[in-house]
């Protein structure tokens, strides 16, 4: 009877042992690791369903971990400042540009002693900030043929005159918007390119000029008058699109949101029937100059980033740069960052915008000149 | 009788067959002459001999694409397969990798010969003798050759230049874009300021072959460059820095550089300096974007001549070394030449291979200004401390 209790308890501790050893194996064989990404929401249209679709995939480390993205939409400076307050610690920062990259890194450089941003981040798609307007609005000012500018906006927004004096009193004020500079990419770029118009330069900004006394006038003139709206252009171009010509003339935002809005409003017509709310919205390329919006994928230099991290991070980047990925950000608006593929349909003109623009850029400036470009704006 | 005849033979065959299978055991060059059958069921495998290769970034798409070709072809030195363990690296970084220690190669192949000359000119300080030379070719040999050219939006480099660069290429760039008034002064407000470009001389060989072509022609010089040319001409020096500065963006890798060039558009840069044979991976790319991208040949220019240098120190042994040269004939060899020519843009170095050869990318993009002879002077490159005389200026006052 011993011996057969003896047997059996020696089988049970085996039978066990064999058991921990597979679940210990399935539970290694199982293990994920997490890509935070914080995002420009501009390419959230882009973003969010290739997420799905690379989490759908189960891709893996070569260590054999499951790839788990989790990715949000924030204002590309605001994720900046949370992560330097320790709010957010994110795998990969992808915001709208690189302008704001030297103040990134002189930032992260004062509380952590380094650089942010290391190396040269791969851009994932490409597109240029331009002025969006209400198509009959910009073809009252001349548009096509006339060449618009940030300074022409500037001078309309301040200008005592309204749409009466182009002959639609119906329209009402020229009222002109851009998202907050704390916040946005493409806030700060507004006010940059603000400056730049005061300042009639397009490269070189300097300190002195930020401090030349006509140039402070003019951005204060220029911000007495903007009505602007939220930390995030997705959003705020949303809202401008809902709330129509009477909400907004016109807003900085980048190429892809408007054909994005064209595609949908296209697509609406030939459901819907055309309605007089549907009023097509183009892009303005300034003439004096642009910035791109180049979405880097940053795999930010932050300790607590692990390596099996960074070998997931890198896997997504790759999935999101190759041709398929690439395909959908042109159907969504964007310029691929992949050059074997042609700017197509829906970069045309029926979608608002024109592939040959824009023309030159303005020149991104040093770290404290873009901060000081910044503290102009006291809002 | 006839039986112990038999016998004797039979031994003298088993003791030639034993004498081989253990001359094989001493001797992998004896493998291939031993019975197939016994010698695979008996010997083990000879270890291959690796060779560690560091390669500059512009070449990996080639390399990548023929190393395993290579490796596949069982090619053999003393009866021993080569394999090639290459890691992809900046051409500077390179040598200064190996100077430092942190890198042992047995073949390294940068950009260019001038990284070679400088580390023939810097590494007697640590290893007590040059461990390269570009001048014996029987341990460095070039293989792939590309010119330094001037890619640019064919409308605005019209505007500036004409229908073919003159002389005097360089002054007039640098007078354009220190001008504040950009391209107004061709009558054209519209495209804004002269974006002109070349990347970081100390992060890519195209960058510092523009500087020093830039150099000589300021100097109206084609050779004989010297440090007290560079540190001692005020003249000089103001030329160089306020074109210098005046460079919006210098790019990492002429690879990207040109990528980028394409894929921005003249909005961001109208012209830049790069190799011919970055310019050849995207001509297809750039045809029907943004206007008509062209190709100019300056007046005179440098070649990257992408030697492949087998390494003079302890670590690479005469057998590694032989390996290497097996490697370096299979790389010269026509159909890998070819691959280079087709699918990179590189002028081949052996005359098996033509230009003219059908598919040719010279052919192809012929009208995006190409030349199958390049009408520009090649200049002859100054000594190693000369260049380094240059990079060490470039980095004290221009580095980003």
């Amino acid at each position: 009877m011993k011996k057969h209790i003896q047997t059996g308890l020696s089988i049970l501790v085996f039978a066990s042992l064999v058991l921990s050893a597979c679940r210990a194996a399935r539970e290694a064989a199982g293990s994920q690791v997490t890509v935070s990404i914080v995002y420009g929401s501009e390419k959230r249209e882009w973003l969010e369903p290739l997420v799905e679709q690379f989490n759908n995939e189960k891709h893996q480390t070569p260590n054999g971990a499951t790839i788990v993205v989790e990715a949000t939409p924030m204002g590309s400076l605001e994720s900046i400042a949370l992560m330097l307050e320790g709010q957010l610690q994110p795998t990969v920062w992808s915001p709208a540009s690189s302008v704001y990259v030297p103040v990134a890194n002189a930032e992260w450089r004062k509380k952590f002693g380094n650089d942010l941003v290391t190396g040269t981040p791969n851009d994932l798609a490409l597109s240029p900030v331009v002025i969006a307007m209400w198509k009959p609005m910009a073809e009252a000012l001349g548009w096509p043929d006339k060449p618009l500018g940030w300074a022409d906006v500037a001078t309309l927004a301040t200008s005592n005159e309204d749409w009466a004096a182009y002959g639609y009193p119906e329209w009402g004020e020229f009222k002109f918007g851009h998202t907050h500079p704390a916040f946005s990419n493409s806030g700060v770029v507004s006010i940059l390119a603000g400056v730049y118009a005061g300042a009639n330069k397009q490269r070189d900004l300097t300190l002195d000029d930020i401090h030349n006394p006509q140039v402070a006038e003019f951005v204060a003139e220029v911000q007495g008058t903007i009505i602007f709206d939220g930390s995030s252009t997705a959003f705020f171009a949303e809202r401008m699109f809902k709330n129509g010509p009477f909400y907004l003339s016109a807003a900085v935002l980048y190429e892809n949101l408007v054909v994005a809005q064209e595609t949908k409003r296209l697509a609406a017509r030939e459901i819907l029937h055309w309605t007089p709310e549907q009023v097509p919205i183009v892009a303005i390329y300034p003439k004096e100059g642009t910035f791109w919006a180049n979405n880097p994928y940053i795999l930010v230099n932050a300790p607590w980033v692990t390596d099996e991290q960074k070998a997931a991070a890198e896997a997504f980047e790759q999935f999101l740069l190759d041709k398929p990925q690439q395909l959908k950000a042109l159907e969504v608006g964007f310029r691929p960052a992949d050059t074997s593929i042609p700017l197509t349909s829906p970069l045309d003109a029926e979608h608002g915008v024109d592939i040959n623009q824009p023309q030159t850029i303005l020149e991104a400036p040093k770290a404290e000149v873009i901060q000081a470009a910044q503290s102009l704006w006291s809002r | 009788m006839p039986r112990l005849i038999n016998w004797i033979l039979f031994g003298v065959y088993a003791l030639t067959v034993i004498s081989v299978l253990a001359a094989s055991l001493i001797s992998p060059a004896f493998r291939a002459v031993a019975y197939a059958p016994v010698r695979e069921l008996i010997l083990p495998p000879p270890e291959p001999i690796t060779i560690n290769l560091l390669y500059s970034t512009e070449k990996e798409a080639w390399l990548e694409e023929v190393i395993p070709l290579f490796e596949a072809s069982e090619l053999t030195v003393d009866g021993r397969s080569v394999v090639v363990s290459a890691k992809k690296m900046g051409s500077r970084e390179m040598y200064l990798a190996v100077l430092n220690g942190e890198e042992t190669p047995d073949l390294i192949s940068p950009a260019s010969s001038l990284q070679i000359a400088i580390l023939q000119d810097q590494s007697p300080d640590v290893f007590g003798r040059p461990i390269v030379n570009m001048a014996d070719t029987a341990s460095c040999r070039s293989l792939l050759r590309t010119p330094l050219v001037v890619v640019a939006w064919k409308e605005r480099a019209e505007a500036l230049w004409g229908p073919s660069l003159s002389g005097d290429l360089w002054k007039r760039l640098h007078d354009v874009v220190v001008n504040p008034q950009g391209w107004d002064v061709y009558g054209h407000p519209e495209w804004g300021y002269v974006k002109f470009g070349q990347t970081n001389p100390l992060t890519s060989n195209s960058g510092f072959q523009a500087i020093l072509l830039m150099t000589y022609a300021y100097l109206g010089k084609t050779d004989g460059l010297t440090s007290a040319d560079i540190l001692s001409n005020d003249g000089y020096q103001k030329w160089f820095l306020d074109l210098q500065r005046a460079i919006p963006e210098f790019g990492n890798s002429s690879g990207t550089y040109m990528k980028d060039m394409v894929a921005f558009g003249p909005s961001k840069y109208d012209m830049i300096v790069v190799y011919e044979s970055a310019a050849i991976e995207q001509a297809a790319n750039a045809i029907g974007r943004y206007g008509e991208l062209h190709v100019y040949y300056p007046p005179t220019t440098l070649w990257s001549d992408h030697p492949f240098c087998v390494l003079n120190t302890d670590w690479v042994t005469s057998e590694k070394a032989r390996a290497a040269q097996v490697l370096l004939d299979y790389l010269a060899s026509d159909p890998t030449q070819r691959i280079a020519m087709l699918k990179y843009g590189y002028r081949p170095v052996v005359s098996g291979v033509s230009l003219h050869d059908r598919g040719s990318p010279f052919s192809q993009y012929a009208r995006m200004g190409l030349q199958a002879e390049v009408p520009s002077v090649a200049l002859q490159p100054p000594s190693g401390a000369v260049l380094n005389t240059l990079l060490d200026f470039w980095a004290r006052n221009v580095q980003p």
